[in-house]
C-alpha cells in the first residue's frame, strides 16, 4: 500500500524538439519519444494541431505557451508530460515527463472522486428506496380502503342475517362467514400497522384509561375461549397496580391481545397464565411486567431468534390461521412504547413471553371514579326520526337502511351525491345526516361545509352530521370534526356502534 | 486544404466526459470510472454533408469540482467549440450552468458553446426534459454514452455548425 505522506519522486526526463513553421521536425533528442527529423509534428499526435492556430496568430514576436499534464500514447503505455512551446524564429517544443508524479496524483484524485460519486450514488439509491416505500405505504392504505368497503357490507349483513330465523346449518354458515370476515378485517389492520410502523406514521398516544377494565376485558374474552378449548385460564394481577394509568391503550391492548391470542392458538391442552406485576414505580412513572405463559407446542431453540421477523411461521398446521405478521407487530409496538419483550420456550412444554411496558399515572387526582361510556336514549316522541344517508355505494346504502329500518324508529332517505343531499335537505327536515367522506365530485367535507355555511335556517345548518369512511384513523376523525361534522364512524362499523352514535347525536341535539 | 477544429469537453468530474469522448472517437464504453488528470486528446475524422472531411480534435479535460473557471486556460486556447457536459442525475453538476455559460460566452466570444446532459440511460427522458426546462437549465442535447443515444448525432451536428 502506497504511503501518500512520502514525498513524490518525479524522476523527470525531458525531450527538446525544434519544429519549422511548416510543422516539420528540424531536430529532436528523442529521449522520450522516438521522433524523426523531417516528420510532420501534426502527424505525431493530435495535441500538436494546436500549433497551427499559434502559427496563424504569430506576429513575429516571441511567444510561449505551457500545457501541463498532457497524455501521450507511448506504445501500449502512455507518458504524461508538461509541454512548453516557444515560438520565435522557429518553434521549440520541450516535453517534461512527469508520468510518475501524475500517476500518484491520479490515484489520489481517483480515490477522492470515487468516494464523492459513491456517496451520491448511495443518496440516489436511498431516495429511490424511499420513494418506493412511500408508494408501497400509500398503496396499502388505498387498497385497505377498497377492501374495507365491501367488508363493511359483509359484516353488516351477517349481523342482520343473524337476527332472522335461520336453520341450524344456516346459523353455522353465518357464524363461519362472520369469523372469516373478522379475520380478514384483522389482517387488514395488521397490514396497516406494518405500513404505519415502516413509514414512521404510527404515533404513540397518551391517554388515561382504566387498566383494570382492560384486563377484565381480556379475562372475559379468553375465559370463554378457554372453556371452548378445555383449557385452564388463570389471571394474576398485582392489586397495587393503579386503577387508571396513562399510556396508549389501543397499542397495549394490541400487544397483549396478540400474545394471548397466540398462546390460545398454540395450546391444545393444559393452561394459559396471564400475570401482571409492578416492576417499579417512581413519582408518576410506572413500569409493569406482563407474563403470558402457555403449555403449548413451544418453539425450537434455533427458531427463537427469528420469532419476531415478518412473515415467520414455524407451525405449518393449516388449521391454525395467521400471516406471520402478529409477533413482528408486537415487537415493533413494544419498541415504540419504549418497552422490552423476551421469550423463553421449551418444545412440547410451552412458551413464556415477558413484556415490560412503561406507563404514567396521575398522582393527585382521585382515580377511583371510572369514566364510563355515557348512555344516551332517543328523545320520547311519537314520530319517527328522519335520517339522510349520503352514500354512493349501493351495498352500504342497503346495509344502513336495513340496520335503521329494522329498529322501527327511523325513516331513511338516500342521497347518491352532494347535489342530491342538498336537494333533500332543502326540502325536508332531518334529525341526522350520515355522510360518506369520499363521495365523487363534491366530497363529504365540502358537502358538510355547504350545509353549515349556506343556510340561515338552523334546521338545516345545525343538523347533526356523522361522517363515515373506510379510512379509519385519528386524522380522519379530526378532519371530520374540523370540517363541522359532529362525529365520525369508521367502516366496517358494528351495528351497535352505529346506533349508539346516531342516538347520541340526536339526544344531544334534543337536549340543546 | 485540411480542415481541423478543436473541440473541448468541459464540466464537473464524473459527468461522463471521457465516456462521451471514447464513445464518439472509438465507439467504446466502460462502466469503470477512471479519473482524467490533465487532458487527453484524440482525433476523429468526420465526413461533412458537402463531402469534405473534418478532423475533430477532441480535448477531454480534467473535470472540475466547482467552476469551469478552474479549468486551465491553456487548454482552451485555439478552441472552436466547447461542450459543457453535466450529469442529469447530479444537480450540483448543472445548478450553476447559466453562470458557467455566461463565463464562457463572455471570455471566448468566438467559440461555440454547447451543453450536453449525459447519463440519459438512468432517467426517464420525457420527465427529465420537462424538469430541466422547468428549472430553466439550458441544454442542446441529452445523451447516453453508455447506450450511444444521441452521441453520434450530436457530434455530427456540431461538426456541421462549426464548419458552416
Amino acid at each position: 500500500m502506497k504511503n501518500y505522506h512520502e514525498p513524490l519522486q518525479f524522476h523527470q526526463k525531458t525531450q527538446v524538439t525544434s519544429v519549422s513553421f511548416e510543422g516539420l521536425i528540424i531536430d529532436t533528442d528523442a529521449s522520450l519519444f522516438d521522433w524523426k527529423k523531417g516528420d510532420s509534428i501534426y502527424d505525431i499526435h493530435p495535441f500538436f494541431e494546436i500549433l497551427s492556430s499559434f502559427i496563424e496568430d504569430h506576429n513575429g514576436g516571441s511567444e510561449s505557451y505551457n500545457f501541463p499534464c498532457i497524455h501521450f500514447e507511448h506504445g501500449d503505455d502512455e507518458r504524461i508530460c508538461d509541454v512548453s512551446i516557444q515560438i520565435d524564429k522557429d518553434i521549440s517544443i520541450i516535453l517534461f515527463d512527469y508520468t510518475l508524479k501524475y500517476s500518484d496524483l491520479n490515484l489520489i484524485a481517483q480515490q477522492k472522486n470515487e468516494s464523492i460519486l459513491l456517496s451520491k450514488e448511495l443518496e440516489l439509491k436511498n431516495k429511490y428506496l424511499q420513494e418506493k416505500e412511500a408508494f408501497k405505504n400509500s398503496f396499502i392504505a388505498n387498497i385497505n380502503h377498497e377492501i374495507r368497503t365491501p367488508l363493511t357490507s359483509i359484516l353488516g349483513f351477517v349481523e342482520v342475517l343473524e337476527k332472522t330465523n335461520l336453520s341450524f346449518e344456516q346459523e353455522e354458515l353465518t357464524r363461519i362467514i362472520k369469523r372469516e370476515s373478522k379475520h380478514l378485517n384483522s389482517l387488514i389492520d395488521d397490514m396497516i400497522d406494518i405500513s404505519k410502523i415502516e413509514s414512521g406514521t404510527l404515533k404513540v398516544v397518551e391517554e388515561r384509561f382504566s387498566f383494570h377494565t382492560l384486563i377484565k376485558g381480556f379475562e372475559e374474552s379468553y375465559t370463554k375461549i378457554s372453556e371452548e378449548k378445555g383449557l385452564v385460564f388463570e389471571t394474576k394481577i398485582d392489586d397495587n397496580i393503579q386503577e387508571y394509568v396513562i399510556g396508549d391503550r389501543t397499542r397495549v391492548y394490541q400487544v397483549l391481545n396478540n400474545l394471548l391470542n397466540n398462546a390460545f392458538k398454540f395450546t391444545e391442552e393444559g393452561s394459559v397464565t396471564f400475570s401482571i406485576s409492578k416492576n417499579y414505580q417512581r413519582t408518576n412513572k410506572l413500569n409493569l411486567n406482563f407474563k403470558i405463559e402457555d403449555s403449548g407446542f413451544g418453539i425450537l431453540e434455533e427458531n427463537i431468534p427469528h420469532l419476531f421477523e415478518r412473515f415467520t411461521r414455524f407451525n405449518h398446521d393449516k388449521q391454525i390461521s395467521g400471516t406471520g405478521l402478529g409477533l413482528a407487530i408486537v415487537k415493533d409496538l413494544v419498541d415504540l412504547l419504549n418497552g422490552e419483550i423476551k421469550v423463553s420456550s421449551t418444545p412440547d412444554k410451552g412458551t413464556a413471553f415477558n413484556i415490560k411496558l412503561p406507563f404514567k399515572f396521575e398522582v393527585t387526582k382521585n382515580t377511583t371514579q371510572e369514566r364510563k361510556k355515557k348512555k344516551y336514549t332517543l328523545p320520547k316522541t311519537k314520530r319517527k326520526f328522519r335520517i339522510l344517508v349520503v352514500e354512493d355505494e349501493e351495498i352500504t346504502q342497503f346495509l344502513i337502511m336495513k340496520i335503521l329500518i329494522s329498529k322501527g324508529t327511523f325513516f331513511v332517505d338516500i342521497a347518491l351525491n352532494s347535489e342530491e343531499a342538498i336537494s333533500y335537505i332543502e326540502r325536508r327536515t332531518y334529525d341526522l345526516v350520515l355522510m360518506d367522506l369520499s363521495l365523487s365530485k363534491t366530497d363529504g367535507f365540502q358537502t358538510t361545509h355547504m350545509i353549515r355555511k349556506n343556510y340561515g335556517d338552523p334546521y338545516i345548518s345545525e343538523v347533526p352530521i356523522i361522517g363515515f369512511s373506510g379510512k379509519a384513523s385519528e386524522t380522519a376523525r379530526d378532519k371530520c370534526l374540523r370540517s363541522g361534522m359532529d362525529d365520525f364512524i369508521a367502516k366496517p362499523f358494528e351495528q351497535e356502534e352505529l346506533l349508539y352514535k346516531i342516538t347520541k347525536q340526536i339526544a344531544k341535539k334534543a337536549a340543546d | 486544404m485540411k480542415l481541423s477544429k478543436k473541440v473541448v469537453l468541459l464540466g464537473h468530474f464524473g459527468v461522463g466526459k471521457t465516456s462521451l469522448f471514447r464513445r464518439f472517437v472509438d465507439n467504446e464504453f466502460s462502466e469503470e470510472y477512471k479519473v482524467t488528470l490533465g487532458v487527453q486528446i484524440k482525433k476523429k475524422v468526420v465526413e461533412l454533408p458537402d463531402g469534405r472531411e473534418l478532423s475533430m480534435i477532441i480535448w477531454d479535460t480534467e473535470g472540475h469540482s466547482d467552476s469551469v473557471e478552474d479549468t486551465r486556460k491553456s487548454y482552451l486556447l485555439g478552441s472552436h467549440a466547447f461542450i459543457y457536459v453535466f450529469d442529469i442525475t447530479r444537480e450540483e453538476t448543472y445548478k450553476n450552468l447559466n453562470e458557467e455559460l455566461e463565463y464562457l460566452q463572455k471570455n471566448y466570444t468566438k467559440v461555440a458553446a454547447k451543453v450536453i446532459g449525459n447519463k440519459l440511460d438512468l432517467v426517464n427522458e420525457k420527465e427529465t426534459t420537462a424538469y430541466l426546462e422547468a428549472q430553466n437549465i439550458p441544454f442542446d442535447c441529452l445523451t447516453s454514452a453508455k447506450t450511444n443515444k444521441n452521441v453520434q448525432d450530436f457530434f455530427s451536428d456540431l461538426a456541421k455548425e462549426i464548419t458552416s
